[in-house]
């Protein structure tokens, strides 16, 4: 029987997810395809969870209510908040959630393959495994830029560089599964940039009043390197009044932040190859995660990588869901034989 | 067929590919394909280093200091009473040959008793970047875990405001041991904790014991010093100029009460909390990287990965913060040792 009548006959339901630090995503073979902002909040007291209504708020909707909520961003890197119990809780109540999203149907199996950052899966591995093992049949655990270099066909000769929130991972494809040394993580990413434009603009308007929230927000939507024609201004409140900030210069100093040890990793990737695979690797780099939507990025890398010889780099198409499209086309291709019930 | 073929053949990548995430998952719940353990390239020069540093150790006490072990045992518990009685001029009456014996006081921390603070703490994660360290049959590797912990540590001992922490390496490094005494000595460390975690492949039961600088005969403490020394690139010249250090009887002394600070309550603690954790107590061993540190060092085995058990644990957040916070809760009570009022407030909290 071929794979695709073994899956129709089983009643099966494949679920690619993509658990990031910022943000998550589940795509389905039902065609489901859904994101939330990695946020769990749990209302503080009784008052809050009248106010709220739910016993716990995910993603957006928890953002928006966060005062009245135990907020816990469960996968940021190195930030213990609210205690790792809740950590973990977080964790199986994202997965649950992004689950009952895709909407199974009654009595349909669950086989899901779970993308999560390169760091993480080095010592979480097994608590993935177990805060995903109440809500599914069956599971396979990789890695975020594996998932995308699989979705994406980069089997071999290429290099994806996927920027997240809290660490950039670098993967090498070579045609086979790779290795821990064809996969490194830096902790220069979207988290970092943020950091370093919250403390540009405090230097800057000492007297205006930002947040983290705030902050992370400009650099989603006016994120750059390099030359940009159009002035960035922002409101921002200065003693409860709103007032128009010029904050062009820091959101490029922040952006450019991370280009360093971008620019220096990915030559020290290239580089572990054989020249006759540098080449091709060159002609093949995929930025992915939501770093690849900084604009000028992908020309910038472009030209710090041309005195190494002629290179093309390109940006994934759908940053939000190329992780978990991978991940569901890996859990489509895998042979039923290889998914073991949990 | 030029268009067969290139297909195969990406359908034969594909399908390997495959295989190898089942066998990668396999490995994560520990079905997986047997795993290599400490795979380290045994020199002549490497293997002989342990001992050449123990002989000369030996060697080097016989001639000019007097066994600190043995020499503090004979102190009495008013010693540092009266050690530090002021003449009637205000100035000690005793001379150079009670000073050891003045330092030498148990239970009293060298920083204390000259008014000094600890400021700079230094954690080191062992191994990393090409050095994995042991490896636990799910492929947990110490590296790892020890980086891990020790990230957590820093961000429990930072929460004080009054200790500068710094990590010898903060992402999946090689640091070659050396450099790591380098940067110990460079960024003035006032104390230095490396984090490790031990392998017993006879046993899979999950030790704990704690490691001060110092002269061992038992072979299999040797032979767990020549596997952490193995990537310290210090060549045996090296040896002469940093074993010149071993006559400083204060490091040792602080270091074997640091050591036996964090043993307890890493012990005791694992203990309560996993009901399966051995105590291997507080050890000598001719470590490279606590020989190099000029302050109060020690090398504390955290966990062992032998146990399927507890590597299975190690992989849970919950337990290696909790490793974090036994460490923290050891470097505390070393810190406040001698401290009257930390004692009653200890007492009072139970």
């Amino acid at each position: 029987m071929k794979q695709d009548d073994i899956q129709k006959n089983e009643n099966i339901l494949y679920a690619g997810i993509d658990l990031g630090t910022s943000r998550s995503s589940i795509s389905a073979s039902n065609g489901t395809r859904q994101w939330i902002e990695s946020y769990v909040g749990w209302p503080k007291d009784f008052i809050a969870a009248q106010v709220v209504g739910k016993p716990v708020l995910f993603g957006a909707e928890a953002l928006q209510n966060r005062l009245s909520l135990d907020l816990c961003r469960p996968l940021e890197h190195g930030v213990i908040k609210e205690g790792i119990s809740r950590n973990e809780e977080a964790v199986k109540d994202i997965i649950k959630y992004l689950i009952e999203l895709a909407e199974p149907a009654p009595d349909q199996k669950i086989f899901a393959v779970v993308g999560v950052p390169a760091d993480t899966l080095k010592v979480n591995k097994l608590a993935i495994r177990k805060a995903v093992t109440d809500f599914v049949h069956s599971l396979m655990v990789v890695t975020e830029p594996f998932a995308v270099a699989y979705g994406m066909n980069l089997l071999n000769n290429s290099l994806v560089i996927d920027i997240g929130a809290g660490t950039t991972d670098f993967c090498i494809m070579h045609g086979t599964i790779p290795s821990e040394d064809d996969q490194k993580t830096i902790l220069t990413a979207g988290d970092y940039i943020d950091d370093q434009l919250y403390s540009y603009l405090i230097e800057k308007y000492p007297g205006s009043r930002f947040n983290k929230n705030m902050v992370r927000q400009f650099k989603e939507q006016y994120s750059f390197v390099r030359d940009l024609d159009e002035d960035i201004r922002v409101e921002i409140p200065v003693a409860g009044k709103p007032v128009m900030h010029d904050i062009k210069n820091e959101i490029k100093r922040a952006c450019e932040s991370i280009l360093p040890a971008l620019t220096e990793t990915t030559i020290e990737m290239i580089a572990r190859f054989d020249p006759e695979f540098q080449v091709k690797i060159k002609n093949n780099i995929v930025l992915a995660g939501g770093g690849s939507l900084i604009r000028g990025i992908k020309e910038y890398l472009q030209d710090a990588l041309k005195e190494y010889g002629p290179c093309n780099v390109t940006c994934v198409q759908d940053p939000l869901f190329a992780g978990s499209d991978g991940a569901i086309k890996l859990a489509k291709d895998m042979p039923v034989k290889y998914w073991e019930p949990l | 067929m030029k268009r067969f073929f290139p297909w195969n053949k990406e359908q034969r990548v594909r399908k390997d590919i495959l295989r190898g995430v089942y066998e990668e998952n396999l490995r994560i719940v520990g079905k997986g394909p047997a795993v290599i353990y400490k795979t380290r390239f045994y020199s002549a020069k490497r293997l002989m280093l342990p001992f050449l540093i123990s002989l000369m150790i030996l060697m080097f006490q016989e001639s000019f200091v007097p066994t600190p072990m043995q020499q503090r045992s004979q102190i009495t518990a008013n010693t540092f009473q009266k050690a530090y009685q002021p003449s009637a001029g205000g100035v000690s009456e005793e001379g150079p040959s009670n000073y050891k014996s003045f330092i030498s006081s148990p239970g009293m921390p060298i920083s204390r008793i000259f008014g000094l603070g600890v400021r700079t703490i230094m954690i080191d994660p062992g191994h990393g970047g090409n050095d994995t360290g042991t490896k636990g049959e799910m492929g947990t590797k110490e590296k790892d875990i020890a980086l891990d912990i020790a990230k957590r540590l820093r961000d429990r001992l930072k929460k004080y405001g009054n200790y500068n922490i710094v990590l010898t390496r903060d992402s999946d490094v090689t640091v070659p041991l050396n450099r790591r005494v380098e940067m110990a000595k460079a960024s003035k460390a006032d104390l230095f904790l490396s984090i490790h975690l031990n392998y017993l492949p006879s046993r899979p039961i999950n030790i704990i014991e704690t490691y001060y600088f110092g002269p061992s005969s038992d072979p299999k403490i040797l032979k767990l010093a020549e596997q952490e020394n193995a990537e310290s690139s210090y060549g045996n010249s090296d040896f002469r100029e940093i074993i010149g250090k071993i006559g400083d009887t204060m490091k040792l002394q602080e270091s074997k009460e640091f050591a036996a600070s964090i043993q307890k309550k890493l012990f005791m603690n694992m203990r309560k909390e996993t009901g399966t954790a051995y105590n291997f107590g507080v050890k000598r061993a001719p470590f490279v990287v606590l020989l190099g540190v000029d302050v109060p060092s020690v090398l504390a085995e955290v966990s062992c990965l032998s146990s399927k058990e507890e590597e299975v644990q190690l992989n849970t957040e919950s337990h290696r913060e909790n490793i974090a916070r036994y460490l923290e809760l050891g470097i505390l009570e070393y810190l406040n040792k001698g401290d009257v009022t930390h004692e009653a407030r200890r007492h009072t909290e139970k």
